[in-house]
């Protein structure tokens, strides 16, 4: 199906109209408005019969522009390649929507920081408790409501956030926000019966700076793509990229052929040194810290290249809207490439030495499962999705940057449990070795910034996804006037895949609750940004 | 089971010992890191180029009278991008490899101060369109009479620091006899005499 | 003289308490690379413990967000007396990019006082060595030594002439 048919088809069904006339332009993206009556039916549509696949949900103060607030719902369909946004306008006067979270579980989150964020009530919402915000941040105060200054300190309410009851019977045993294991503030209080987790209840966004908000009041477009890299220490690159892509769809820009190899060849560095970087966290959670310390050892090599590449071990900064501003010249190519060869030489040992260890596979195999259908429902992303048969990958689906050049595959396993998504991100860090070779010697010669002479233009919407070590990054943004976007929506892969570990716990040991949650690699940095954290991996990170 | 084992220690050995000596020896960073922004205060034309494109808008702009700029940066909130060094139009900032910052005083020992003879900011233009600097530095957080250290307007009274009542008394205003006129009358001389 | 009796009381081995009050993460990851073979910072008898009672020092990675607030002072008051703040990263030195976000109350310091401040975004690991040296009294502090800091009584008002080329005509 092409975005026109698709077009087509939703207007014949459910009235929607076509949003602004360069959606149409681009392949693979469609932008369409649905009245909020036709809504339900639209999304039920998209959901059960077309195959779509929920990405997040935003709310945009357009009362300025339109005198409306927007609501956009993103979805995709990865067969056809297809982003799809379905707008619906809001009336000021009366802010509710009707809930989609009782079609599509995957929006509770997302409708929740609705409310939060910007004063639109999702109308039956099945737990429309407070998300984002600290407990004691005024009831009536939206923090994205364009009347409200970036950097209101109101002070404290007495708000309080109820906690879920715990199911009859069972006891509660809290964790946070700060204990031994975890590393990042989050407070889950799990329902245990005897040492059997029944359910959960999570309270994060201890982390949450306000990034949204600062995106569309103080900082300019080439201000943000910085902002962005630091919404997530660990994979920071693919957040500045995705938003420089989006920006670049809306307003247009053509970046040269060899910014976008640069930029694949960053995200592939930032893919393999996370990818090592959970595998010795997950081999500390499960105490075996040999795991830890070689793996870290042999990562430290990709944190000097990519110092000696862009200057920041870890924050590469090299993203611009139009391409970006560090080369990486022909004589370092061989220091990349000896990298590159001691590692898989250094790679192929330990993924030989995995398998055959039982005190490992004991801890691994069939823990922490995750069902095939569960995991369609949830709409998780990345490794999390791969490790339990779901075949997508950002990269093959919606290519972008240089990728559509590249050979590759994606690296699927259907074992659905912590063994599985070990092993995808196993062979997933052998093939971005590859894929870093393949991108060197294709590489070709040019500039590498597009200059842009125009101002950006107002009104239009770029969107795009990018998959990061942890799945898919997705950035929708809604082009501005002064020299800023009007809504910039970033969603990090581990808000779609932390919504589904209280239901993922359920029926497990409590001993394996931190590898259970680790095996996602949850960044709660990025979902707070937005960010939480969890018991995670963090564990230890410290 | 066994020759799994063996392969790891086999790993763990042939690794041998890699620890570093650093601090004992120094360990330079790579070419190209980006660590301190030195300013060359001789170069600096005072354009304000840094301050409008500083993504921790840390580049405070105070013009004291009419012919000086004075630029402080409080490079405590610094994130080492080097975006202000690519964009400067005379060279005068380069992200030099100081990586060890660590101080007991950030406050004082990273803030940085540099006064600037101001008669070519007027007809600069270089590096934007006219207008573009002047506005910019006249917009919310661009200006020295807004530093803002967080918490300065804590929402908590009991957090807030005993000086942060009257921010405006930091170190330098001491030794300032320049500020008395109001800020907002420079900046409509600036804004006149252009 | 409090730095005097921590200096003595700190030259063997620091253990830390890490917390994160709103970081990113990129300090959290180098503060473990830290530990890690390369640099290994167990050789200056620093460990990382799981509870802030056992702790000498607490390091805090990331701008102070408003949740945090209240869980931050309640880990200070946890570490026994005497005890140290470490605060890592620009954003834990001054709130960062972040600093008038309406979420961040601004850098640890505001929250707690702070003994030493380790800029970076993310410090190299390096850095971070050199700020726990420093701590333990084995180097000396870099950034006044070497004349960055330029104090207002040496005033660098440049009068220059100014080229003719640099005009706009």
């Amino acid at each position: 199906m092409t975005t026109q048919e698709l077009a087509t088809q939703l207007q014949e069904r459910f009235d929607a109209e076509q949003g602004e006339p360069d959606g149409l332009a681009s392949p693979g993206w469609l932008s369409v408005t649905v009245c909020s009556d036709r809504l339900l039916d639209a999304i039920r549509w998209l959901w059960e019969d077309a195959g779509y696949r929920f990405l997040i949900s935003a709310g945009s103060d357009l009362r300025r522009e339109r005198g409306k607030y927007l609501v956009t719902n993103l979805f995709a369909q990865d067969e056809h390649g297809i982003y799809l946004a379905v707008h619906t306008e809001v009336d000021p006067e009366q802010p509710s929507i009707p809930s989609i979270t009782p079609i599509v579980p995957a929006a509770n989150w997302t409708e929740r920081e609705l409310r939060d964020m910007i004063g639109v009530v999702p109308e039956g919402h099945p737990d429309p408790r407070r998300l984002v915000l600290a407990d004691d941040w005024p009831e009536d105060l939206y923090p994205l409501r364009w009347d409200v200054e970036h950097g209101i300190k109101p002070p404290p309410s007495d708000c309080q956030v109820p906690r879920e009851p715990p199911p009859e019977g069972s006891s509660v045993v809290p964790l946070g926000p700060y204990f031994p294991s975890l590393e990042e503030p989050a407070y889950f209080r799990l329902f245990v019966e005897g040492e059997e987790v029944v359910g959960a209840d999570y309270r994060g966004f201890y982390n949450h700076r306000g990034i949204e908000k600062m995106g569309c009041s103080v900082l300019t477009y080439n201000q943000i793509p910085f902002i962005a890299e630091r919404i997530c220490g660990i994979c920071g690159c693919v957040h500045s990229t995705a938003y420089c892509q989006a920006v670049e769809r809306a307003a247009g820009i053509e970046i040269p052929e060899r910014a976008k190899y640069i930029r694949t060849i960053m995200l592939e560095l930032e893919r393999m040194q996370s990818h090592l970087l959970w595998l010795g966290i997950a081999g500390h959670i499960v105490g075996f810290d040999t795991v830890l310390m070689q793996t870290w050892r042999m990562r430290e090599p990709i944190m000097w290249l990519s110092e000696k590449l862009s200057g920041n071990r870890r924050v590469y900064g090299g993203n611009i809207i139009g391409g970006v501003r560090l080369d990486i010249p022909t004589e370092v190519h061989q220091d990349v490439l000896d990298m590159l060869d001691k590692l898989e030489t250094e790679w192929k040992a330990l993924y030989k030495s995995i398998p055959g260890d039982t005190s490992l596979m004991a801890r691994l195999r069939g823990t922490g499962v995750l069902p095939h259908e569960l995991a369609v429902e949830r709409c998780v992303v990345g490794p999390t999705a791969r490790g339990s048969g779901v075949a997508i990958d950002t990269r093959l689906d919606h290519p972008y940057a240089a990728y559509d050049r590249l050979e590759f595959e994606k690296c699927v396993h259907d074992g659905c449990d912590n063994l599985s998504r070990t092993l995808v991100r196993l062979d997933e860090t052998l093939v971005s070795i590859g894929l870093i070779r393949q991108a060197l010697q294709q590489m070709p010669d040019g500039p590498i910034l597009t200059q842009i002479d125009e101002d950006i233009p107002g009104g239009f919407e770029g969107f795009s996804g990018v998959e990061a070590p942890r799945g898919e990054v997705v950035h929708w943004v809604l082009t501005g006037d002064e020299n800023r976007p009007t809504r910039w929506r970033p969603r990090a892969p581990t808000y779609a895949n932390l919504q589904v570990v209280p239901p993922m716990l359920k029926g497990s040991q409590l001993a394996d609750a931190p590898i259970n949650i680790a095996s996602f690699d949850p960044c709660f940095s990025c979902t707070d940004r937005m960010e939480v954290v969890d018991m995670r991996t963090d564990d230890e990170y410290d | 089971m066994l020759l799994s084992k063996l392969r790891q220690a086999l790993i763990c050995l042939l690794a041998g010992k890699v620890t570093l000596s650093y601090p004992a020896k120094p360990r330079p960073p790579e070419e190209g890191f980006r660590g301190y922004p030195e300013v060359d205060v001789n170069k600096c034309i005072g354009c304000g180029a840094c301050a409008a494109v500083c993504p921790a808008r840390l580049i405070k702009i105070e013009d004291v009278d009419q012919t000086t700029r004075r630029m402080t940066r409080l490079l405590e909130r610094c994130v080492f991008c080097g975006r202000c060094a690519e964009v400067c139009p005379e060279d005068a900032i380069t992200m030099s490899k100081q990586f060890e910052l660590t101080s007991d005083q950030a406050r004082q020992d990273l803030t940085h101060v540099c006064e600037v003879f101001m008669a070519t900011c007027k007809r600069c233009g270089r590096c934007y369109e006219p207008a573009t600097p002047l506005d910019r530095i006249m917009e919310p957080g661009f200006r020295h009479d807004q530093i803002d250290r967080g918490g300065d307007r804590c929402p908590y009274p009991e957090l807030r620091a005993p000086d942060s009542e009257s921010p405006s008394t930091d170190e330098h205003d001491e030794h300032d006899e320049h500020l008395d006129e109001p800020v907002s009358a420079q900046v409509a001389q600036v804004v006149e005499a252009k | 003289m409090l730095k005097k009796l921590c200096k003595k009381a700190f030259f063997k081995s620091l253990w830390i308490y890490h917390t994160n009050t709103g970081a990113c993460n990129g300090c959290d990851i180098e503060l473990i690379d830290v530990l890690t073979p390369y640099y290994d910072a167990e050789r200056f008898g620093m460990k990382l413990v799981g509870s802030p009672r056992h702790a000498d020092v607490l390091v805090c990675c990331g701008p102070v967000t408003r949740q945090v607030v209240p869980a931050l002072k309640r880990l200070y008051e946890a570490v026994p007396d005497p005890k140290l703040v470490i605060a890592v990263g620009s954003c834990a030195s001054g709130g960062g990019i972040w600093y008038d976000s309406y979420n961040i109350v601004g850098g640890v310091d505001v929250v707690l006082p702070v003994d030493y401040y380790i800029p970076g975004c993310p410090p190299r690991p390096e850095a971070i060595l050199h700020g726990v040296a420093m701590a333990l009294g084995l180097v000396e502090k870099q950034v006044e030594a070497e004349g960055l800091r330029q104090l207002p009584d040496r005033p660098e008002t440049v009068p220059m002439d100014v080229p003719e080329h640099r005009g706009r005509k």
